[in-house]
């Protein structure tokens, strides 16, 4: 067991060096060496912070995203997996629709935004799916890797063992990809936050991404830093939460993402 | 890579646009979207809206990947260095780097600046974390063979660290590359009045989806031509490493 103090030593500098910015940034915009129309001071910032949750408008906005990112993951995640699933198995599924999804993923999802809008009510619901389809090949793509890395031996041994159908489904091909499965979900997941949020300054009068853009044409910078801080503290929580979930669920994998 | 498939689609479209049996005015026929393409992409604002695209995306990416490969390399070196940034580092990584737009946008005015640097950053912050994981997670039997044959200093750095990292680095210009090309698009979706996002933007509001598309299209064969390019240049540069997808 290490003690509080060795932690601390060890990340004394990591400590440390964020305070020491934040208070210089405090001195130089109190003392103008920056402007404060621009970088106002941290503390500023904070007030202004706990004003928008004081009202309600931070809550409002925060759980209009989340609800928007949890629909549109939802969405990818039980598509994507059954897609890539079906495409790892399916030799001849996975040849035809290769070319396809190779030309389809790179294209960045905000340019979805009018085609899904011809394809689906407008409003919410073109918001969601447009937010899911980069997260959905995503999957989709990690899936079908997962279950062509399996060991052949392993499968040679199931399929000598008798297991067949759901059986070598549910003992073999999905335990093997699961380590895949998870690294495209939490990549997804990622994804899922960035494309919201450019859609909602696009399309949205709500949502944190909406909030973000309105404080900048009504030049309320310091809602803006705050809505910012917001923003990256939900990045941080899917990213970081996720990436020890899955150290947790699935120990005795090496992450190919942190590679 | 089997043609069948993508060719019976697009058949399928023709055929269903022709037909009025999806409305043609939102879904044209294919072959209209491929007129459209061929013609402005020659004369018309999409080589144009093209060329304004690829200017500021090899922009941003000479602008990220510049700085972000020796920050990544100077924090895997150096440990007091990785201490004292790694917090920053991993506190911006996960935002979405459109949300930087509007800072950039107000510091540096509405202009090309902002633009770009909002792509160099989404590209910035993976090539530095891909660096300094790269020469982080090297074989320290490298570094002591290295050592044993007497390199030191700026000799086991040429000679050991950088090519073994070499691979990591490459992956991360690779996928940094591909984030800037997303954060533009949106960039000029969102607030620039040219290149291929403003385009697909602009004829979306005007309802001329047969330029829509071809913009898009043309989006489309840009990111294709970026990740499968660079990947088959890393296959080609660096033989000898494998790399899982």
């Amino acid at each position: 067991m290490r003690t509080l103090g060795s932690w601390l030593a060890e990340h004394s500098i990591a400590i440390v060096s964020p305070l020491v910015l934040l208070a210089a940034w405090e001195w130089s915009s109190g003392r103008g060496v920056l402007r404060e129309a621009f970088f106002p001071r941290p503390s500023t910032v904070a007030v202004h912070l706990a004003a928008l949750a004081a009202d309600g408008t931070l809550w409002s906005h925060l759980t209009t995203t989340l609800i928007r990112i949890g629909c549109a993951f939802a969405l990818a995640a039980v598509l994507g997996v059954v897609l890539g699933l079906a495409m790892g198995l399916w030799r001849g599924l996975r040849e035809g629709l290769d070319p396809v999804l190779a030309v389809i993923y790179p294209i960045p999802s905000i340019l979805f935004l009018p085609l899904v809008g011809f394809l689906v009510p407008p409003g919410e619901i073109a918001l969601i799916v447009t937010t899911a389809v980069t997260s959905f090949f995503l999957i989709a793509f990690t899936t079908t890797h997962g279950v062509r890395q399996i060991d052949r031996v392993v499968l040679e041994a199931a399929l000598h063992y008798g297991a067949r159908g759901w059986r070598l489904f549910t003992a073999v091909l999905l335990p093997g990809s699961l380590p895949s499965i998870f690294t495209g979900l939490r990549l997804g997941l990622g994804f899922a936050l960035i494309v919201v949020v450019a859609v909602e300054i696009v399309s949205s009068s709500r949502g944190l991404g909406a909030l973000l853009w309105l404080s900048w044409q009504i030049l309320k910078v310091e809602d803006m830093y705050a809505t910012f801080f917001v923003i990256a503290l939900v990045g941080a929580v899917l990213y970081y939460g996720l990436a020890s979930l899955q150290r947790r669920l699935l120990p005795w994998v090496q992450d190919a993402a942190d590679r | 890579m089997s043609v069948v498939l993508p060719a019976v689609l697009l058949l399928l479209w023709e055929i269903a646009s022709r037909l009025a049996l999806v409305p043609p005015r939102y879904f044209p026929a294919p072959t209209t979207i491929g007129w459209v393409l061929v013609d402005r992409l020659a004369t018309g604002d999409l080589g144009a809206a093209l060329l304004v695209t690829l200017a500021r995306l090899g922009l941003a990416f000479v602008l990220a990947a510049v700085p972000g490969v020796l920050l990544g390399l100077l924090m895997g070196i150096a440990r007091p260095v990785r201490a004292a940034l790694e917090p920053y580092v991993a506190f911006v990584f996960p935002v979405p780097k459109i949300a930087l737009l509007p800072f950039l946008l107000i510091i540096l005015g509405v202009g090309e600046p902002a633009f770009v640097l909002t792509g160099a950053a989404s590209a910035f912050f993976q090539i530095v974390i891909s660096t300094q994981a790269g020469v982080r997670t090297m074989d320290p039997r490298l570094l002591e063979v290295g050592r044993n044959y007497g390199a030191h200093g700026s000799r086991l750095f040429w000679k050991v660290i950088l090519p073994a990292a070499l691979p990591a680095i490459f992956t991360g210009l690779r996928l940094g590359l591909g984030l800037a090309l997303i954060a533009l698009i949106a960039v000029e979706f969102i607030a620039a009045k040219s290149g291929l996002g403003h385009l697909v933007y602009r004829h979306w509001q005007m309802l001329s989806t047969p330029e829509m598309y071809a913009a898009f299209a043309l989006v489309g064969a840009l990111g294709l031509a970026v990740t499968r390019g660079l990947r088959a240049l890393q296959a080609r540069v660096l033989g000898w490493q494998e790399e899982s997808f």
